[in-house]
Parts: structure tokens; sequence; C-alpha cells
């Protein structure tokens, strides 16, 4: 009987382990929710469709600034499968909706002892309504959009059996959020074949999840330059800031969570005849000044998005 | 400048006035009661307006009638541009510059190509977005109907 209760002890203290040996948390530095919404400039009974498939290696080490040897050997990665709709409720209004499924990788390569854990399921979704005064037109140069929705906790956040694993390891949040979003698009020439699209995103995450964990709130700020070359192909170069603040637990801020982020963000899209558009991007750090004394943060990240308009 | 909403079948055409760019005529939807009008907007770097044009002219070409016309309304910045492009497709139907937008607002034009088809009672009957080769045979069948309505 003794024995038998060590070896359940061991068993635990080893499925535990690996979360106490990496006490620094993962940023992920932006969950792909945004990156992957439809936004797309709508008129009334416009229905656009898209699938995002999106890659996160999340396997710098940094300590503020400083990046830093990974002793541990440690790898982690996200794949998420994004499918969003944007419709046109009318020429001003439109609804964008995003469902998602989450893929995270775990794996820890040290002498002492070595694991891989996988985590899958649903993510959190996002309903966002958007209002759109200004459109650009042959006869203007600006448009604005402004947005408000809800990220949803529809997804998967138990994950791990009976040790529970960390909550950036869970597909979902668990918890709800408050979604804030504006756009200003500025065309250089009649045609818009040069625009200059600026765009914020805020996520407030004032609500806990049923273990009293709540995820920082976030800001993602963006710029970026389109050159369309032809009817078919354009290509984006842009930069994107985001500051998350730390997480909170019962209240309590988690250490080794938030900070802020600068990343390149290139961007290619190639347009079908049968209105099919394939956009191929990416996101590589520039600079980033991470909270605590260290994190595990993105890398670099990539996605490809089919997208059809009805 | 704010674009008005896009208008749709069964709103009254908004009227304009202009002078057509090849003849110096005065151009008046009003004039045109009675006929049934097919309005199309288009620009010189509109790259789809390179096919819809040259098939509107052959349109207007093949099946000239007093019961319908077409009206082109030219919304480059420059006009020059327009007229550069028109000497290549010859059009001889009326074309009219709208340059700071005074009749495309009004009709809420936010990408082009967009054509409208105005019944004899001056309302829209339909909204055209885009063109693809081939779509001027419903066009014309949509027309049709209209003039033996």
């Amino acid at each position: 009987m003794m024995t038998q209760t060590y070896r359940l002890a061991a068993l635990l203290l080893l499925m535990v382990l690996p979360d106490l040996a990496l006490a620094a948390t993962c940023s992920c530095a932006g969950t792909p929710l945004m990156g992957a919404l439809n936004t797309s400039t709508t008129e009334q009974g416009d229905l656009y469709f898209s699938l995002t498939s999106e890659f996160h290696e999340i396997s710098d080490l940094v300590q503020g600034r400083k990046q830093i040897d990974d002793e541990t050997g440690r790898e982690r990665s996200s794949l998420s499968q994004a499918l969003a709709f944007s419709y046109g409720l009318s020429d001003r209004w439109a609804l964008s909706g995003l469902f998602t499924y989450i893929e995270h990788e775990r794996e820890v390569r040290s002498s002492f002892f070595g694991s891989k854990q996988r985590t899958s399921g649903l993510g959190d979704s996002v309903l966002m309504l958007r209002y759109t005064p200004l459109y650009i037109t042959p006869f203007s140069r600006h448009e604005l959009s402004l947005g408000m929705g809800a990220r949803l906790p529809i997804g998967k956040d138990d994950a791990g059996g009976l040790i529970r694993f960390s909550e950036d390891m869970q597909p979902g949040t668990g918890a709800a959020g408050a979604i804030l979003w504006g756009q200003h698009r500025l065309a250089f020439n009649q045609a818009a074949t040069r625009t200059l699209t600026s765009s914020i995103f805020y996520t407030r995450n004032n609500w806990e999840n049923e273990r009293d964990y709540a995820f920082g709130h976030q800001l993602v700020a963006g710029v970026d330059f389109i050159q369309n070359l032809n009817t078919r192909f354009s290509y984006a170069a842009g930069l994107r800031y985001q500051h998350t603040t730390s997480d909170r637990r019962l209240g309590f801020e988690v250490p080794n969570t938030g900070g802020q982020w600068l990343d390149f963000t290139p961007a290619f899209n190639y347009s079908l005849d049968n209105g099919l558009d394939i956009n191929l991007s990416g996101r590589i750090p520039l600079d980033r000044k991470l909270d605590g004394a260290i994190q595990f943060t993105t890398s670099y990240s990539y996605a490809l998005s089919l997208t059809y308009g009805f | 400048m704010i674009a008005g909403f896009g208008l749709r079948a069964q709103d009254l055409a908004p009227g304009f006035s202009g002078i057509d760019l090849q003849t110096g005529d005065q151009i008046n939807l009003a004039d045109y009661r009675g006929r049934v009008v097919y309005l199309d907007f288009w620009a010189s770097w509109c790259l789809p307006c390179l096919v819809s044009l040259p098939a509107y002219q052959q349109l207007h070409a093949d099946h000239q009638s007093d019961d319908w016309i077409i009206v082109a309304v030219n919304v480059d910045e420059d006009t020059r541009d327009g007229l550069d492009f028109l000497e290549g497709v010859s059009v001889t139907y009326p074309v009219i510059a709208d340059t700071e937008g005074e009749i495309g607002i009004p009709y809420g034009i936010r990408s082009l190509p967009v054509s409208f088809l105005i019944d004899q009672q001056g309302m829209i009957v339909r909204r055209y977005r885009g063109f693809e080769s081939g779509d001027e045979v419903e066009i014309f069948a949509d027309i049709q109907e209209l003039v033996n309505n």
C-alpha cells in the first residue's frame, strides 16, 4: 500500500515538475485572434469567409530586453486554425466573427528529465460589430472603421487531466473579454493601389476564469503599407506594437507575464479569378521588453490565409 | 468627404447634368425620361473598365434604339486621363466627367466599375458591381426586358 502511495506521489511529481521547473511563464506575444479576424470592407449583403492557419514558435527566453540561453532545451509552439467571417449588415454596419482551434506543444529536454506535452481543442471566439462612417472611394482617400465586441470563452480550458496544465497551455482562456477596435486607411492615389492602414485593437480582460485567473489586458497597434502591383498581387510591410499587462490570479499579478513587443510584419496576397484570395504573412520580432525576471516569448510566427468573398 | 449610401433597386435615380466630353452636348438625366438608361461609372485606372467600355460600345452599336441609351460617367481626377482612354475605345455614347463626385457621391459609388439600370420612370431597377467579359449579355437581356415592359 505504502509503495503504491509513493509511486502515485512520484508520478504526480513527474507530471507537475515541468511546470515547477519552468516557472517562467509564456508570453505568446499575442493570441492569433486579431490577425485572423476578417475586417474586409463590406457593402450590404457582402459575405467573406477566411480560413487561417497560424504557427507561433515560442522558444526565445528573454530577460527584460535581453535574450538569454535556454539551458532547459525547451521548445514551445502553438498552431491555430481560425475560421472567420464578415457580413455586411448595411453599407456602414458589419458583423465579424471568429472561431478557433488551438494546438499547443511544449517539450523540455534537460539532463534530468524530459517531457513533451500537447494540448488541443476549441479556443476562444470573437464577435465584433463594426461601423464604417468613412470609405475610400474614387472621391475620398480616407476610410475609418470602429468596432466593439467580445471574446467568448467557448473553448477548452481544462486540458491536462489530473494535473491541469498551466494557463498558457490551455486552448481557451476560460474567461470573456471586451474588445475595442479602430482602423484608418489612407489611399495615396485615386485607384487606392497604395494604402497605409493604421489599426488599434484593445482587449480588456476583467473577468477571471474558474481558476480565478485573468489574462492581462492587451493593446495592439499596427501600421501597414500595402502596395498592389496589379489586380492579382499585392504586398505589405508593417510594424506591430503590443503591450500586455500582467496576468492576474485572485487579483494579484502573476510574475513573469506581460510586456511590450515590436514586430516587423510582412505579407503577400494573391487574388485568383474565382474570388479566392491567398495571403501569407509573418511576424519577426524587432524589440521586446518583457516584465518580470524571465519569460519565454515568440521567436517568429507565420500565417497562411484563404479568403473567399460572395 | 462622406460617401452616400449605395443606391439600390427601387430607389429614385438622383438627377444630374453635364457636358459630353466628346461632343460638347449638354447631357441631363431627366431628358431621358421615358427611355431605359444604363448608367456606367468608370475611370481610366479601373482595369475591368478596359473590358467593359468596349463591350458596352459593341452593345450600343449593335442594338442602337430610341428605347434605351448608355450614359457613362468618367470619375478620373484628371479628365484628360479619361479622354486618352476614350481615344483608344472610340465610344459613341454620351460620356460626362465627374471629377468631384457631384454625380458619384449621391449614387454611393465606392468601387469601380459600377453601373445602374434605370427604368423609363427614373427608378433604379438594378445595380451591377464589377464586370467580366460576357456580363454584357445578361445586362442587355435586362435592358430588353425593361424595354418590352
